[in-house]
């Protein structure tokens, strides 16, 4: 069983957050303090953690520099309600993996908690493997089967990120960070649905079983069956 | 303690330290001229009693009684001493009682105290005397009064008292005069500014028609203050707008969920409810996000993320992000870069900057349109252009939509912030660019960058620049 430890000085927050990552099949356990995170960290060594930034006493980029110091390279995941560039470049460079900007939406939390989890193997792979679908990044190639899809450069980009992640949950602003680099949330909401339908419709041909799937309200997953 | 003041204020202290040094400078002067005429005075005696004394003694013995009672009567002023003595100190002639015991018989003049045969004074004059040996063994003096010296001290000391007193008072009441003006206006000034303190915002220094230091400083306050004033009220009015477009939504939310609380009988209803509660809170927060990325681009001073930005490349980018939305929407989406210019900014808020631009140009383009980049360059500067074949923004608007939340009555129905140009704007701001927007028909907005090493000193937000956006923001 996977074990999460969350450091969230908020009850509220840290309640909800412990029912759905319980829900989801994760062994979560939860510390309201700086301190107490830092024991429960280095005692029970967890797969990933969820981190506040703003704590009572020590802050939890503190918590988080003091853990990579000690060489636990544990994949952490900031919460904070700084939402600026600089908030979040500086949360990162600080050993955090991931930042996500209060307020969030659940689903996106565990999308990314799954993300960090199941970080990419390989990045050295040349040809990617994905159920039917074969990508050559040498080639700059991608067929399905027998079929050769002929993809725009932006499309084999979005179609490469989700084959290094098939069947995780990739939500829009994961996708929008990633894949296009974006620093912010632009205007036009569904920017991503209609990039994605495009992708869609070249990879799952008529008649064919659909690879890639809309979660409604949150995101995609590529299936690898 | 208003004594105090006045006298601790550095106006009267200079005043006050100049009026002193004046007077000291008056005094040596009167000292040097009283010296210089004392020793003139005397010397001139001294010549004169010489030649008196080398005329009586060169006069045969007989006749120098009678020489020296001439001489004495002709002194109607009685400052002419003479006597003459025999070998035993016996006076023959003149007004000296008796021969001074001092004085030395050489033909020298000397300052001597005097034994006068009638005292008219009580002290005995100054005087210079010169005394002579003559071959007969008789002892022959004259003398001259000098104390002429002395009235003329109390002639300058009287000088004095006319001139220098009523100077110096006069420097000190110039000085009082100055330092109490200056602290009324001090006063007047601390008074009016802690009105502003307060939340007078209108209220403004007194200027006075005169061109004093004082007066430009004031009028340069009141510049400053009327700048701010213009801002503070473009921000509550922000406060205004802010409150008013989050209440739509928050609206939609509380009655989607009071009817669903009452209403919803089965799970799937009560979903429903939820998810429209959840798309307005998330319309809500967009809101909240837009605004707090407006606030970080406007207060970001910092030039952190600044590097050579390629235009091009970020004209192409954006094209290929939106590409295949105005596909969807039956929109022709096309870009021409003529050139490979390189920009002083920051690679992603200029890439944020065309992306605002090209997602409205394609939002209020109607099907069938076009919306065109275009990137040109020009010695220091390149434009890059987004224009497309929508309504436009007209002569009125046009400084409207820079306002945050602005959005004109034909757009209500189309989905956004509204904060779309005002965050472009604010970007163009940060990169001392500008942000020029073309007539309608047809919509035309231009940023335009300074290339080169004229682009770097970023500090250039030159004061027509503000003013503009002052006018804007009103």
């Amino acid at each position: 069983m996977t074990r999460i430890l969350l450091i969230e000085d908020d009850t509220e927050t840290a309640e909800a957050i412990l029912a759905e990552l319980g829900d989801r099949g994760f062994e979560v356990q939860w510390a309201g303090n700086g301190v107490e995170g830092l024991a429960r960290a280095r005692a029970s060594s967890p797969d990933a953690m969820i981190v506040d930034r703003m704590l009572p006493g020590v802050d939890g980029l503190t918590v988080i520099e003091v853990l990579r110091k000690e060489q636990v390279r544990t994949p952490v995941l900031v919460l904070s309600a700084l939402g600026a560039v600089n908030d979040r470049v500086r949360g990162l460079r600080m050993g955090g993996d991931d930042y996500l900007t209060k307020p969030f939406a659940l689903i996106e939390l565990v999308a990314r908690i799954e993300a960090l989890l199941r970080r990419p193997s390989d990045s050295r792979e040349t040809i990617l493997h994905v159920g039917p679908l074969e990508l050559d990044l040498i080639e700059r190639t991608a067929r399905r089967g027998e079929r050769r899809l002929d993809l725009l450069p932006r499309e084999f980009r979005l179609l490469e990120y989700m084959m290094r992640r098939s069947d995780q949950l990739l939500t829009r602003a994961m996708l929008l960070e990633e894949v296009w680099n974006y620093k912010f949330v632009p205007a036009t909401t569904n920017l991503i649905d209609v990039h994605m339908g495009r992708l869609r419709h070249k990879v799952d041909g008529s008649g064919e079983t659909q690879l890639i799937h809309n979660v409604r309200g949150s995101g995609f997953v590529l299936r690898s069956r | 303690m208003q004594q105090t003041q006045l006298i601790r204020s550095s106006t009267f202290l200079w005043a006050l330290a100049v009026a002193g040094s004046f007077a000291l400078f008056v005094v040596a002067l009167f000292a040097f001229i009283y010296w210089k005429l004392d020793a003139y005075l005397v010397a001139r005696s001294d010549r004169m009693i010489t030649t008196q004394i080398h005329f009586v003694a060169e006069l045969p013995p007989a006749r120098r009684v009678s020489a020296i009672a001439d001489h004495l009567a002709q002194d109607s002023r009685g400052v002419q001493y003479a006597g003459l003595f025999d070998a035993a100190g016996k006076r023959l002639a003149g007004n000296i009682d008796r021969l001074p015991r001092e004085l030395g018989l050489d033909g020298a003049a000397q300052g001597v105290q005097l034994d006068l045969l009638e005292k008219p004074t009580a002290h005995g004059p100054v005087v210079r005397v010169v005394g002579s040996r003559l071959e007969d063994g008789d002892v022959l003096v004259m003398g001259r009064n000098v104390d002429e010296t002395r009235e003329i001290s109390s002639v300058v000391g009287q000088a004095l008292a006319l001139g220098l007193l009523p100077a110096f008072s006069l420097c000190l009441l110039a000085g009082a005069w100055l330092s109490l003006r200056a602290q009324r206006r001090v006063e007047e000034v601390n008074q009016r500014v802690q009105r502003i303190v307060a939340g007078e915002l209108r209220e403004r220094l007194p200027e006075g028609g005169t061109d004093d230091p004082f007066a430009r400083l004031a009028r340069i306050v009141n510049g400053m203050l009327d700048e701010m004033e213009t801002m503070i009220n473009a921000l509550a009015g922000v406060g205004n707008d802010i409150a008013h477009d989050l209440r739509t939504p928050l609206t939609r939310v509380r009655l989607a969920l009071e009817r669903g609380r009452t209403h919803a009988a089965t799970l799937e209803q009560l979903q429903d409810v939820a998810d429209k509660a959840i798309a307005g809170i998330d319309q809500s927060l967009a809101i909240v996000t837009a605004l707090l990325r407006l606030t970080e681009i406007e207060n970001n001073r910092r030039m952190a993320g600044f590097g050579d930005v390629a235009l091009g490349e970020i004209l192409r980018e954006v094209c290929d992000v939106y590409d295949p939305i105005a596909e969807d929407k039956h929109v022709g989406l096309g870009v021409v870069t003529e050139c490979n210019v390189q920009v002083w900014g920051d690679r992603d808020l200029l890439f944020e900057a065309v992306a605002n631009l090209v997602d409205n140009a394609i939002k209020f383009t109607p099907s069938g349109g076009r919306v065109d980049l275009a990137l040109q360059a020009e010695d220091e500067t390149a434009l890059v252009r987004v224009s497309d074949t929508g309504p436009g923004i007209s002569e009125q608007e046009r400084e409207a939509v820079l306002r945050r939340f602005y959005r004109s009555d034909k757009m209500r129905n189309t989905p956004g912030v509204g904060l779309g140009l005002s965050l472009v704007a604010a970007i163009v701001k940060l990169h001392g660019f500008r942000l020029i927007i073309g007539p309608a028909p047809g919509g035309r907005i231009e940023i335009l960058a300074w290339t080169g090493s004229a682009g770097r000193p970023i500090a250039r937000r030159s004061r027509a620049l503000l003013h503009a956006e002052a006018g804007q923001m009103g």
